[in-house]
């Protein structure tokens, strides 16, 4: 089982392995160095489309929770594709923390900062983390589902947070620029392109690694089904067998 | 560090990242259908 048929999957392979490459040619060499900030900028081809899948992640994570606890639309198709979502959010979370960090050391000077941004997002980061050891904790499929999908709503509710941080409070993070329209961000073309096309080229391979990650999840359940069938059907059968009259007991 | 060496340790450990996460899925998927056939 796959969230994709598999020709659409492969080809969603090979698409997002092309898209990397040519994001790595343009984001190291074809897009030209920034003014201020020189080549260090090359980081925010990473960080800017890192952070978006972050977000991506775990707004399908946060609508599958929903769709899994509203009743018309339950199905366990929902709870996997949130559980699989959300570590691959928490993958690009701290992504987006280490190549900001990466970047902060020269351009602020320091590693890390007490900032508005920073904080909320390293909170997301280990709110999800929770929600991953949750998912963990042994219980019936419909108790985990539901309790995942409430713990994964209540972190959603960081996201917006982290995504305004900026506009609400005075932070070293610089606030949004590409729409920002009193800014009108002049950004070189080929600076423009290689952004977008590192947003793209994240979201395909969010989407390759949703649908790999949904498999294994697929895959797992249904091992873990038959292990516990075949426990309970070797206690049945211990019981059964230590009940049954002995042979011979009586001499 | 200079500007550079900055540059390619996150174009490095975002390329590691992703390579090990995916190398990792699939093994565990592999193994995991290992599993299913054997079952």
């Amino acid at each position: 089982m796959t969230l994709f048929n598999p020709t659409v999957a492969r080809v969603l392979g090979w698409l997002t392995l092309a898209s990397l490459i040519v994001l790595a040619l343009f984001g190291l060499w074809g897009a030209p160095p920034d003014d201020v900030q020189g080549d260090v900028q090359r980081l925010m081809y990473l960080h800017v489309p890192a952070a978006w899948v972050a977000y991506l992640a775990f707004a399908v994570t946060s609508l599958a929770s929903a769709l899994w606890l509203w009743e018309r639309t339950r199905s366990p198709v929902w709870d996997r594709v949130a559980g699989a979502s959300a570590e691959l959010g928490v993958m690009f979370t701290a992504l987006t923390l280490i190549i900001g960090s990466l970047w902060g050391r020269p351009v602020w000077g320091v590693w890390w900062a007490w900032d508005a941004r920073l904080v909320t997002t390293a909170v997301l980061f280990f709110l999800y983390l929770g929600y991953l050891a949750l998912r963990r904790v042994p219980a019936d499929a419909d108790v985990r589902a539901r309790r995942c999908a409430i713990a994964a709503l209540i972190a959603f509710i960081d996201v917006p947070i982290v995504h305004f941080s900026v506009t609400w409070w005075r932070t070293l993070h610089q606030e949004g620029t590409v729409f920002d329209p009193e800014l009108k961000a002049n950004i070189h073309g080929t600076m423009a392109f290689t952004l977008w096309f590192g947003v793209l080229a994240f979201t395909l391979l969010f989407a390759y690694l949703l649908d790999r990650r949904y498999r294994l999840e697929c895959l797992n359940e249904g091992l873990a089904d038959r292990q516990l069938r075949r426990a309970i059907e070797e206690r049945v059968r211990g019981a059964a067998d230590r009940d049954a009259p002995k042979v011979g007991a009586d001499r | 560090m200079t500007d550079a060496e900055f540059v390619i340790a996150g174009w490095v450990i975002t390329g590691l990242a992703a390579l090990i996460y995916w190398i990792r899925l699939e093994r565990k998927i592999r193994r995991a259908e290992q599993l299913d056939l054997d079952a």
